[in-house]
């Protein structure tokens, strides 16, 4: 019943995007911290740069484990994906949004192949040998193992592989 | 996502944020941020739609090297299926 109220819901909210603001409201009135970001300067011509990918939007390979769709406060985790993995090889656990329009084509939250589509057009340097899925709507504990843990290790991760630049997206 | 996106900015690499909800990106900015007003499960486009995609992501991706202050938000001017998205040839 849980995971099936919470799709039906999502379809709800999806379908009317004013309802997606309203539900915003509703959430972030509960404990949102607001500090000033950072801001880390491009180190060269986008042309030049390596750019990953982070995503919310639940998309991880189809022999990894999905997300926790039970645990209320949502799941924290993240799912590592290789920069040369083919669409089809990848797959969305998510139910708080409508996942159906990326479902037959990943690009809509997704945008690999794209992005490959602008470096082979000169236009970005190269892609990331790893990107990085997860899931939006995480609260509570979970949120806090986001910034202490899962945070902290997406940086390490794209950091390690020498990424220019990281597009975040969510679902 | 933002909060990710900001460890990673600590981190030294410079991250661009796009988003669909306006209230989310106000309460909660990342060091760079850009307003799309397409829905949920949608956010570079539809289905199929390769140039409209690569037109999201290639103006998401220009907000990299001009932004100066931090948490910045840019809406992008594309309007959920109003839009006629031009040939790219003439780049």
């Amino acid at each position: 019943m849980g995971r099936r109220w919470n799709r039906f819901k999502s379809a709800i909210y999806t379908r009317w995007h004013g309802l997606t603001e309203l539900h915003a409201r509703y959430r972030g009135a509960r404990g949102a911290t607001i500090a000033q970001p950072p801001l880390a300067p491009l180190p060269r011509p986008l042309t030049a740069c390596r750019v990953g990918l982070l995503t919310t939007a639940g998309v991880h390979h189809v022999k990894q484990h999905g997300f926790d769709m039970v645990n209320p406060d949502g799941d924290a985790s993240y799912r590592v994906i290789a920069g040369d993995v083919r669409s089809d090889e990848l797959t969305i656990t998510h139910d708080y949004y409508d996942h159906r329009a990326a479902d037959r084509d990943l690009n809509c939250v997704f945008p690999l192949e794209r992005l490959h589509e602008l470096v082979r057009a000169g236009e970005v340097g190269g892609v990331a040998p790893r990107h990085v899925g997860m899931m939006g709507h995480i609260l509570g504990a979970e949120r806090r193992r986001l910034v202490a843990v899962t945070a902290q290790e997406v940086a390490a991760l794209f950091r390690d592989d020498r990424v220019d630049a990281v597009l975040a997206s969510p679902g | 996502m933002s909060l990710v996106a900001r460890q990673i900015e600590t981190a030294g690499i410079p991250t661009v944020m796009i988003g669909v909800v306006e209230h989310a990106l106000r309460a909660l900015p990342a060091p760079r941020n850009v307003l799309v007003r397409f829905r949920l499960g949608q956010v570079f486009g539809e289905p199929g739609a390769q140039l409209q995609q690569r037109t999201i992501l290639r103006a998401t991706l220009g907000l990299l090297p001009r932004a100066s202050v931090p948490g910045v938000i840019v809406e992008l001017p594309y309007r959920w299926r109003r839009e006629t998205y031009e040939a790219e040839a003439a780049r």
